[in-house]
């Protein structure tokens, strides 16, 4: 059974929007000036150097950061007016890494990704079930049921937490760097399901990404953000101009090779430097 | 993607009948409640005054039923039924239940492994107000409730909120916050507590027992009174069994898979601390029981609390009844130090088991 | 996890019994007692109703009552009329009595001692474990209590109609759960010397053995008027009775029941301070005493030992030697074995009584505490 995206061809308003989002955590501010609108279906990866405020982004397009300033919309409600379980809905959210203090199976921790559809007292139903083996599968991680999620290696543990998000089955999907921990070619394996769940399903998918490799040859628009503002929202083309790279990565242009089409190899760059 | 499957590593064959139990809840909730009833058989029916089955069955027939099935007992063996041991089987299993719920959920939400009802400082609460109770030269009798409970389960509560109050300041993430007030506070009200010993001159015996914990004072009136309160509460956290399930993975996991973190924690906290209060005010703190039940539950059926809270109320209940059985029949020492050599060898095989899984 | 606090060292009256006690000699007492009596009923020629304080029924013959001393008088039938009864205990609690009890519990040593000195021995059916035995007697009644606690189902068992405890003793639960079951319980809480003779008198009418029970009060308090008369001139030495030294000095409170006996016994009782159950040493050495009274001879406290301890060596007591063991089963139990206590505190704190009170003082022989 695949996700099925909710009002994806009714409506034509953005799915996700932020305009004039200030936000801080106590003093500190992290997010200034940022107008974002993301129409349904869309795939946007968000990049930037460290500490630019990127994942602060993704805390407040999830609601788990008031901003202090401006206006957040998901899915056309304005996220301080819904509740955690209709954000959940609408939201699924791959966090970056997370402890577990009992053993849990992988296919428990995928469960959890049937929260909120599940029935609150009864648990999970036959279709919350074949959703997670749904998921399971579509991450490929079959391999792994049975298997103590906290013996996993980070890698797996990434894609254990990505299949719980697919679980989720929500229209958008907000990634906070999946790829961290992956091997090259999971890494690829990762973005092309993503691609799959964009294209087949129609999710919206919203990814922090630090490799400006893979980020400009899977995702048609990129959002580039440092020192909490938005300095550059487009294609990768002219996201990724040489100057721009030169000024907020502080790195000389020539370590990122741009893809000039399909079969282009792939380089990491370890771009992602303070200046 | 076809092929990544073996690439990731071999499914981990399931160990024969702890499979089987795993995946046969219903058999364990069943199994439960036969433990349960076996306990309360045998609770009422041993003691140090020897009551011949039969009769004690006939008594238990008769009063509780209503039924004449025969027999004669003296009215002795008939007290000692109906107004020692039931009450206090029954109470035992009260607690034994509470306790093990609280330790489920404070487990759960602080997501310590470590985490007992005792750790937000309804201990030391408890004891502080238990040992103010002895001291004061007042005798309050509130349904036959003395001043040593009804102090100790108010000291519960406010230590608890206390804690709770003073871990919302400051920079530290909410759990890590709790845990280290908790410990800051608990030591605090210890210290008090070494205080009022120290000054409590002849009545230090009766802290002292109040600190091993018992069941010697039992009684029906007791049992009607904090048996809702424990019941009602459990039945609470059951319900929030889905919210319980969401933390494993961390707050800011749970806010995104739809609970409204705030809330609940607080929900869940005062709840189980509402348990362990009304539970320490008729037991004194009786330790290990809310450490070890819910992690042997959840060895056998995972983590999923739906599971692991239901089962931990009938493993506590027949656990604490069997234990203050046997320190009954074992000459009348505490049931606290039962309860603590059945525990503490089984928490010390639990740490050799564990894995290192908790990094951050 | 549980806090399980050490409790401090126990106070005075509290001490939890050690194995291995000496044995004692209990011929030995008995003529004492028997003495004693007989100069109380000597010096007493005109009271009409003389009779002497029963010795424990069951007595054996060890024992030669002076010549004029009646044999132990078997319990005098009670009227029936004295009960139903309703009796006030210690703790302000009404016990409604609704025959005469036959079937005694005693939950506290002194009042089984009570009990068999007033003739009730034959009506005890269950008793708390002593480890001094005594009297002799009560050696075949069977044990309901340990002080790991009460076992309330067997003294249920037993159908006892009347149970004796002691505020300070007997766990409150117990009493709580006996009461539930619908046994009365009489609980005792002696402060005093005067308390314990009142104690005496309400366990008698408790039972139906009022006057033997004014009887024994009546020699009890004859023997301590003359312990008073002998010591009235008397200076009154500055005296340290020692409950227990091993880790802090635990000696009497202000106030407290072994104050009032030294008092009694004519020393100026050095006391802790209120609120504090030990004594520092700098108060002690402040203090000076000139006496000091091993009350844990018995537990394996020796003279030598004290003479040796570090910053005693300048307490007067010390210098002169005069440091005494005593018994302090006698000199702290509420019963009637107190006046042989007084008299044994007396001599300790002045020697020089011994000669006035025959045989000596009952010291038992310090040995080290088995372990």
């Amino acid at each position: 059974m695949t996700p099925q995206a909710i009002g994806h061809d009714a409506i034509p308003a953005p799915i996700l929007e932020l305009s004039g989002v200030e936000a801080a955590y106590r003093e500190r501010v992290v997010l200034r000036g940022i107008d974002l609108a993301v129409a349904a279906g869309e795939r946007v990866a968000v990049i930037g150097p460290n500490g630019a405020g990127k994942s602060s982004l993704l805390r407040v397009v999830a609601g788990t950061l008031r901003p202090r300033a401006g206006r957040v919309s998901l899915a056309g409600e304005p996220v301080e007016r819904l509740d955690r379980m209709a954000i959940a809905r609408r939201l699924a959210v791959v966090p970056q890494a997370v402890a577990l203090p009992f053993a849990a199976r992988v296919e428990e921790v995928v469960g959890l990704g049937r929260l909120p559809h599940e029935d609150p007292f009864r648990g999970q139903r036959p279709s919350d079930r074949a959703a997670v083996a749904a998921a399971i599968e579509r991450v490929g991680i079959g391999g792994l049921l049975g298997r103590d999620a906290r013996e996993l290696s980070l890698g797996e543990r990434q894609l254990v937490l990505l299949a719980m998000a697919v679980a989720q089955a929500a229209p958008v999907l907000a990634l906070d760097e999946p790829t961290v921990h992956l091997d090259l070619r999971h890494q690829v394996d990762t973005m092309e399901l993503l691609g799959d769940l964009n294209e087949r399903d129609g999710t919206t998918i919203l990814a922090v990404l630090h490799d400006l490799g893979l980020a400009a040859h899977f995702f048609p628009r990129l959002v580039l953000i440092a020192d909490g503002r938005i300095v550059a929202d487009g294609s990768p083309e002219d996201v990724l101009a040489d100057d721009r790279i030169r000024d907020v990565f502080g790195v000389d242009p020539g370590f990122v090779h741009r893809p000039a089409g399909p079969g282009r190899s792939i380089v990491g760059g370890g771009a992602a430097l303070l200046r | 993607m076809a092929t990544r499957s073996e690439t990731l590593g071999m499914p981990r064959a399931g160990t024969g009948w702890l499979e089987g139990a795993r995946s046969r809840p219903g058999a364990l909730v069943v199994g439960g409640l036969v433990a349960l009833v076996v306990v309360l058989v045998l609770g009422v029916g041993l003691g140090s005054v020897t009551i011949a089955p039969a009769d004690t069955l006939a008594i238990l027939a008769h009063r509780l039923l209503g039924l004449e099935v025969g027999g004669t007992w003296t009215p002795a063996a008939e007290t000692i039924v109906m107004e020692l041991r039931l009450p206090r089987v029954l109470s035992a299993m009260a607690v034994g239940l509470g306790l093990a719920v609280a330790g489920a959920t404070y487990q759960g939400l602080l997501r310590n492994p470590l985490a007992d009802p005792y750790v937000l400082g309804t201990a030391s609460g408890a004891a502080l107000g238990a040992a103010i109770g002895v001291i004061l030269p007042i005798r309050i009798v509130l349904l036959e409730f003395g001043l040593v409970q009804i102090l100790a389960f108010v000291g519960a509560l406010l230590a608890v909120t206390a804690v709770y109050r003073f871990s919302r300041t400051g920079a530290l993430a909410p759990l890590t916050s709790l845990l280290l007030t908790g410990y800051a506070v608990g030591s605090l009200l210890a210290a008090g507590l070494a205080m009022t010993m120290y000054l409590s001159g002849a009545n230090l015996r009766q802290i002292f027992f109040y600190l091993l914990g018992g069941f010697e004072g039992s009684s029906w009136l007791q049992l009607g009174l904090t048996t809702p309160i424990i019941l009602i509460a459990t039945a609470a956290i059951l319900v929030r069994a889905r919210t319980l399930n969401g933390f494993l993975l961390g707050e800011e996991a749970a806010a995104h898979l739809g609970i409204d973190v705030r809330r609940e924690r607080v929900i869940l906290l005062g709840l189980a601390s509402l348990i362990t209060a009304a539970a320490v005010s008729i037991s004194g703190l009786i330790g290990f029981v809310g450490l070890v039940v819910p992690h042997v539950v959840r060895l056998v059926v995972g983590p999923n609390a739906r599971r692991v809270l239901p089962l931990s109320a009938l493993i506590g209940a027949s656990l604490l009844a069997a234990a203050d059985l046997v320190a009954r029949l074992a000459g009348g020492i505490p049931v606290g130090v039962v309860t603590a050599i059945i525990g503490a060898p089984f928490f010390l095989i639990l740490l050799r088991r564990a894995r290192t899984g908790y990094e951050l | 996890m549980s806090p399980f606090l050490t409790p401090r060292p126990i106070g005075e009256g509290f001490r939890v019994p050690r194995t291995g006690h000496p044995a004692r000699s209990r011929a030995g007492r008995l003529v004492i007692l028997g003495a004693t009596i007989a100069l109380i009923a000597g010096a007493c020629s005109g009271a009409a109703t003389a009779t002497p304080v029963a010795i424990p029924s069951d007595a054996t013959a060890s024992v030669a009552p002076p010549a004029s001393a009646t044999p132990a008088p078997t319990p005098t039938p009670i009227p029936a009329a004295t009960f139903p009864l309703t009796l006030t205990d210690d703790e302000g609690t009404a016990i409604d009595l609704k025959a005469m009890p036959h079937k005694i519990v005693s939950l506290t040593p002194a009042a089984t001692e009570i009990l068999f000195a007033i003739g009730a021995g034959d009506r005890t059916v269950g008793k708390v474990d002593d480890p001094s035995k005594y009297p002799p007697a009560a050696d075949s009644v069977p044990v309901v209590a340990t002080y790991l606690g009460v076992d309330v189902e067997k003294i249920v068992a037993l159908g006892a109609d009347l149970v004796v405890a002691d505020h300070g003793i007997t766990p409150p639960d117990a009493i709580v759960q006996l009461r539930r079951a619908n046994v009365p319980v009489l609980v005792v809480d002696a402060k005093n010397v005067a308390g314990v003779l009142d104690d005496i008198t309400l366990v008698g009418d408790a039972i139906g053995a009022g006057p033997a029970a004014r009887d024994l009060t009546a020699s009890m308090q004859a023997g301590f008027d003359q312990v008073a008369a002998a010591t009235q001139g008397l200076a009154k030495p500055r005296t340290f009775y020692e409950i227990d030294a091993t880790k802090e000095i635990y000696g009497p409170r202000k106030d407290s029941f072994i104050e009032g006996m030294i008092a009694l016994a004519g020393g100026t009782p050095i006391t802790a301070d209120p609120g504090a159950s030990s004594i520092p040493l700098e108060k002690l050495v402040t203090a000076d005493p000139e006496v000091i009274v091993l009350g844990d001879a018995a537990y394996g406290t020796t003279v030598d030992g004290v003479k040796k301890r570090p910053g005693w060596g300048v307490m007067a007591a010390v210098k002169t030697g005069a440091i005494r063991p005593a018994d302090d089963v006698v000199i702290t139990r509420p019963g009637p074995r107190l006046v042989e206590g007084l008299i044994a505190l007396a001599i300790a704190i002045h020697p020089e009584l011994a000669g006035q009170f025959p045989a000596g003082s009952p010291v038992p022989s310090p040995t080290p505490v088995a372990s």
